[in-house]
């Protein structure tokens, strides 16, 4: 389960679970929730970007650009999905 | 470029004219790669073009849908994981597949160091035409535009491939790719020795990658450009080269030497006579005679019309005489275009290692094209141990 | 190892296809005024791109500019190279059969080839299937048609070479053709660089969020990226003592150029390799960093871009780095034309006397450190006599020429 305070469906966290082991190819208990992207699984800002547009494209919602900064490890991703389907919904 | 002194074989033994440019340093090559439809390495190739059998030819491992009815050339199994790694290559097209394992298998057979020194000069002709089309084409067919994989559009630049081989072997000299399609084998060689002569560094590997993909195969069978029973081929060729004061100071064997290279262009209906322009010049820039050529590797094997202009243009620069030895690696690695010019030279020392070719054999490397672009190399045999 | 040729070079005829203007005078005129002439796309179907402005060549019309070649068998990129030589031919006074006559070629660069031909084959694709793709369009494919283009536009004889290295290949172009004239190779070399605008490059940059909405500033505190653009530039190169012997305008001479590649990363330029790379190119020049009177920059209007070139330029020019200046705020990013279109502007810099601007910067981005002199808004009248020009590319290819005024 997320372990932030996040709306995501389990559905939702596992896609992105399975977006960023896919992006940056680790096998699946190598991610954990803190684990850093670029420290620790050799992610670049092309990787970091490519999870931004999978997200986008899986779920279906739109992410600002400037959100990247936030998307350092999974809790940042969910952090930054979380906000921005709620973003989507209040409109 | 190209002398209008083409001298007749007739008068072979009289005084070159004044005119003729200044000779220009032989090119050592001191490891070779290839990858083909005759298989991983140069022996595989330098077999199948001394036995005049054909590569392999089913394409069902490539996973293409719908390909033209018509022979195709392979590459059977690329050895990605074992040759390039199994980290960091998911996002790799075929293009840059092929380049990186034809510049593994270089570097293992060069027995000298590589690193910060060393160059690559790379000829293709659209870069992956298969990576940029469907690039575009995911521009049409996603619900918007831009939802593209930004991690695919790297492969969508022509010099991704040569990027590649930089940045995964830490290669920080001259990086240059030569969009030459046919001229890309004497081209990429041309650049690198003047880029040699400035020092940009003090070993290149010079190499042509051409992939099969649908698009391209319907390309050539489409535009009538190639015979309809010769076969759309792939594939990869690199050659180490360096200074030969360089590579015999170090004590690295030449295995053969680019006395020449040279290119011109001619206008329409003018190609054989180009042609032969640029061929006499190249013998005479390395103050060799028709005579001495021993083997001819020709360039324009099964493409429509180019074929005959080709072998006119040979046979009129080496006074009406035919070489000894013919070779036509297309008819076994089929139509290869950016990575044909490499493969020549390629399967010119394959076959000087496979059989028993004399010594020091002269031999020509041609290639022509229908927008005019001539161009010859001649290399010498060297140590081929 | 090192073997400089003995001749020296000179520009002697300018060309240019672009959006700011045909020909080097109303290109240079457009620059001077710091006009900006991006504009939203025509060219392709912009629907459901957030972003549509571009340096698009708008209206352009082949058939006025070519008379060697058939408009209709070659792709935009090959017919913008070709008119932008026409033009340089033009531009040097030179009759064009003493150029055919002599020993000429042609080195263009590009980055995405005939990317205008492989979006409409594309489209073919889309509709009908590969078997569909209409056979003229295939044989206009091939990148290499560009020097082709030029070499069958002026009936050259000599080598036309096309070079695909990305964003720095005009560069390579030049440096390449230097070599050639300066050794004895040919006696004239038209040297230069084309690009089409395409959908796939405009959605990878966007993709990317390197894509600026409308406006392009390198150097701004507030710059939000590039924007895409188009056009074909060309220079003709020639011995000095020949430009001198039928008394042709100079406008600059080739002092020196180097390549060199960062092997690092396909998008992430490196500050220390650039750095070495104009060390090289100023001893290539055989110039010391104080003789350096004005760069023009790579300036893509990223912050990667402008944080790594500032970097590069104070790690060899220390503290007193020349005014730098990005033309891509005006014109957008040409791709393979781009450090085409920097040595043109470089060149009337040398002979007009003046610092190309860099349009639109409103305040000079503080993180960029002190004494960045990005010369805002319009060109400043001064006499530089030797200038530096920039180009990076994709893959970490960088390439960097030097050019001075003949006294």
């Amino acid at each position: 389960m997320p372990s932030t305070a996040s709306t995501l469906t389990t559905e939702q966290d596992e896609t992105l679970r399975a977006i960023v082991t896919d992006v940056l190819e680790l096998e699946p208990e190598e991610l954990t929730d803190t684990s850093s992207f670029i420290d620790d699984h050799d992610a670049d800002s092309l990787l970091a970007i490519e999870i931004l547009a999978r997200i986008e494209k899986d779920l279906g919602v739109a992410i600002p650009q400037d959100d990247l900064t936030e998307m350092t490890n999974l809790d940042g991703v969910r952090a930054v999905v979380s906000r921005s389907l709620k973003e989507a919904a209040d409109v | 470029m190209t002398s209008a002194t083409a001298a007749p074989a007739a008068v072979a033994t009289a005084p070159r004219p004044a005119s003729t440019p200044f000779a220009v340093t032989p090119l050592a090559v001191t490891a070779v790669g290839a990858v083909s439809a005759a298989g991983i390495g140069l022996d595989a190739l330098g077999r199948a073009v001394a036995e005049g059998t054909a590569g392999h030819t089913d394409p069902s491992g490539l996973g293409e849908e719908s390909l033209p009815p018509r022979p195709v050339r392979v590459v059977p199994d690329l050895p990605v994981a074992e040759l390039i790694g199994r980290k960091g290559t998911r996002h790799l097209d075929r293009t840059t597949k092929l380049a990186l394992v034809a510049c593994r298998l270089t570097l293992d057979a060069h027995p000298g160091q590589t690193g910060e020194r060393s160059g690559v000069v790379l000829g293709t002709s659209t870069g992956s035409i298969r990576s940029s089309s469907e690039f575009s084409l995911e521009t049409l067919r996603q619900e918007r535009p831009y939802l593209v994989n930004p991690s695919l559009f790297p492969n969508t630049v022509m010099n991704c491939a040569a990027g590649q081989i930089a940045i995964r072997h830490k290669l920080h000299g001259v990086n240059a790719t030569i969009a030459g399609g046919h001229l890309s084998g004497v081209q990429a060689l041309r650049y690198a020795r003047n880029a040699l002569r400035q020092g940009h560094a003090d070993r290149i590997l010079v190499g042509g990658v051409e992939e099969f993909c649908a698009q391209s195969a319907w390309g050539w069978h489409l535009s009538g450009s190639l015979a309809a029973d010769a076969p759309v081929g792939e594939g990869a060729a690199m050659l180490m080269v360096e200074q030969e004061a360089e590579a015999s100071a170090a004590g690295r064997p030449v295995l053969a030497r680019v006395l020449a290279c040279e290119t011109g262009y001619s206008a329409p209906g003018r190609l054989a006579d180009g042609l032969a322009s640029v061929v006499t010049t190249a013998l005479e820039r390395c103050d060799r005679w028709p005579e001495q050529v021993g083997a001819v590797s020709y360039g324009a094997t099964g493409l429509t019309g180019l074929q005959r202009i080709e072998e006119r243009g040979v046979r009129t620069a080496l006074g009406g005489r035919s070489p000894a030895r013919r070779l036509a690696v297309k008819e076994s690695v089929g139509e290869c275009f950016s990575a044909a010019g490499i493969l020549q030279i390629a399967a010119l020392i394959g076959t000087w290692q496979h059989t028993t070719a004399p010594a020091g054999e002269l031999a020509l490397v041609t290639a022509v094209a229908r927008d005019g672009n001539v161009g010859c190399a001649v290399v010498e045999a060297g140590h081929l141990g | 190892m090192s073997e400089r040729g003995t001749r020296r070079v000179v520009v002697t005829g300018l060309g240019a296809v672009s959006s700011a203007g045909m020909g080097a005078d109303e290109f240079t005129a457009s620059i001077r005024a710091g006009r900006r002439t991006t504009s939203a796309v025509r060219s392709f179907d912009t629907t459901g791109f957030p972003h549509v402005h571009a340096g698009e060549v708008h209206d352009f019309e082949p058939r006025r500019w070519l008379r060697g070649i058939d408009p209709g068998q070659w792709g935009r990129s090959s017919q913008f190279a070709a008119s932008a030589a026409r033009l340089a031919v033009e531009d040097a006074g030179l009759a064009a059969d003493d150029l055919a006559r002599g020993r000429a070629g042609s080195v263009m660069g590009t980055t995405s080839g005939e990317s205008a031909v492989i979006e409409e084959l594309v489209g073919a694709w889309a509709a009908d299937g590969l078997k569909s793709l209409p056979p003229d369009l295939v044989g206009s494919a091939p990148a290499g048609r560009i020097a082709a283009a030029v070499n069958s536009e002026l009936g050259l004889s000599g080598e036309a070479l096309t070079l695909a290295t990305a964003c720095s290949a005009s560069n390579y172009a030049l440096g390449y053709a230097f070599d050639m004239v300066a050794g004895g190779d040919a006696d004239y070399m038209l040297a230069g660089g084309a690009d089409s605008l395409n959908r796939w490059a405009h959605a990878g940059f966007y993709r990317l969020g390197a894509l600026a909405e409308e406006i392009c500033r390198p150097f701004d505190a507030d710059r939000s990226g590039i924007l895409t653009a188009e056009g074909g530039v060309a220079l003709l190169l020639e011995p000095y003592e020949r430009a001198v012997a039928r008394g042709a305008r100079i406008y600059a001479e080739v002092l020196g150029y180097s390549v060199n590649c960062d092997a690092e990363h396909m998008v992430h330029p490196d500050p220390t390799s650039i750095a070495a790379c104009i060390r090289a190119a100023h001893r290539s020049a055989g110039v010391e960093p104080e003789q350096i009177d004005y760069i023009c920059a790579h300036g893509t209007g990223t912050r990667t871009n402008d944080a790594t070139e500032v970097a590069a330029a104070r790690a060899v020019f220390g503290d007193r780095i020349p005014p730098i200046s990005s033309i891509k705020s005006m014109i957008g990013h040409t791709m393979g034309a781009a450090s085409g279109f920097g040595a043109l502007i470089c060149c009337r810099a040398l002979y007009d006397g003046f610092l190309p601007p860099t349009a639109g910067v409103e305040r000079t981005d503080p993180d960029l450190g002190p004494g960045v002199d990005p010369v805002p808004g319009r060109a400043r009248p001064a006499q530089p006599r030797i200038v530096e020009n920039h180009g990076f590319a994709f893959g970490g290819n960088n390439a960097i020429t030097i050019l001075g005024r003949v006294a």
